[in-house]
C-alpha cells in the first residue's frame, strides 16, 4: 500500500510547521528572504540624471507590495533597512526620436559606480519616438547601513534622449531583495 | 505620450523639452495636472498656457510627420 501521509509531529523535536499541520510560523529556512521591495521613477526627464535625485516613489499600485521593512530614500540616495547581502537591480526605460549611440544605466554604492549597462537606440528611419532600455544589477554586502547606500543614474549620448517615469506602473525602477545575512 | 503611437498627449511631454535634467516633478504624482507641477531646480516655471501651447505644438508636429 502506498504511503500517502506521515505524522511528522512524532518525528520532530521542535514545533511542527504550519504547512505540516502544526503551529510553528517559521518556514524552517534560516536567513531566508526577509525583504523585497521596488521603487520607481514617477516623472520623465530629458538628458542625464547623474544621479537620479528626485521623483522616486515606492511602488503602490493595487496588487503591488513589499516584504519586510522598507528602503528609505532621500534625494535619490537609498538606505537599506538592515545589514545583509542584498540584490539590487536598476531598470531604466528610455525614449528618443532618432539614433543614440548610448543610454547608460548605472548603480552607485557609496557614490562609487559598481554596475553599468548601455542601451542603443535607433528609430530605423521611422518618425517619432523609439524605446530602449538598460538594466544594471549588483549584490551589495551591507555591513553598515549608514554608509553603504545606493544611487541610480542615467546618462545619454544624445540631447533629447529621455528617461521614462510613471506613477502607476514600473517603467524606470529599482528592485531591492535581501538575500541573507552578511 | 501614447506609448504605442509615440504621440504626445500630456503636458509632461512638453515639460521634458523645456530644459534637461530633473527640473520638475509633481506634488501629487497620481494627479499630474498643472496645479500640481513643482520646480526642483529653482528655475522658472512655465505658465499653464505655455504648457498647453507647447503640448499642442508637439502634437501638431507629430500629426504632420505621421499623416
Amino acid at each position: 500500500m502506498a504511503l500517502s501521509k506521515i505524522d511528522v509531529a512524532n518525528m520532530l523535536t521542535g514545533a511542527t510547521p504550519v504547512a505540516n499541520g502544526g503551529t510553528a510560523l517559521t518556514s524552517g529556512f534560516k536567513n531566508g528572504i526577509t525583504n523585497a521591495t521596488q521603487w520607481r521613477l514617477t516623472t520623465s526627464f530629458s538628458g542625464d540624471g547623474d544621479h537620479i535625485d528626485s521623483n522616486w516613489e515606492q511602488v503602490d499600485t493595487t496588487g503591488q507590495g513589499i516584504l519586510g521593512s522598507a528602503m528609505s530614500e532621500s534625494s535619490g540616495t537609498f538606505t537599506f533597512p538592515s545589514t545583509g547581502i542584498w540584490y539590487v537591480e536598476f531598470y531604466a526605460s528610455y525614449n528618443f526620436n532618432g539614433d543614440a549611440r548610448f543610454q547608460e544605466a548605472y548603480i552607485n554604492i557609496a557614490s562609487t559606480k559598481v554596475a553599468q549597462q548601455y542601451a542603443f537606440a535607433t528609430n530605423n528611419g521611422e518618425s517619432g519616438a523609439n524605446y530602449s532600455n538598460a538594466s544594471a544589477s549588483t549584490t551589495v554586502d551591507v555591513t553598515n547601513t549608514g554608509t553603504q547606500t545606493v544611487q541610480f543614474g542615467t546618462t545619454h549620448s544624445q540631447s533629447g534622449s529621455n528617461t521614462n517615469g510613471e506613477s502607476d506602473k514600473n517603467r524606470t525602477f529599482a528592485t531591492f531583495i535581501r538575500l541573507g545575512d552578511t | 505620450m501614447d506609448y504605442k503611437t509615440g504621440k504626445p498627449n500630456h503636458i509632461e511631454d512638453y515639460l521634458v523639452t523645456v530644459r534637461t535634467g530633473q527640473w520638475f516633478g509633481w506634488s501629487d504624482s497620481k494627479n499630474k495636472v498643472y496645479a500640481n507641477l513643482i520646480v526642483h531646480d529653482g528655475g522658472s516655471k512655465p505658465t499653464e498656457q505655455q504648457c498647453t501651447d507647447g503640448l499642442k505644438a508637439l502634437q501638431d508636429a507629430w500629426d504632420a510627420a505621421n499623416g
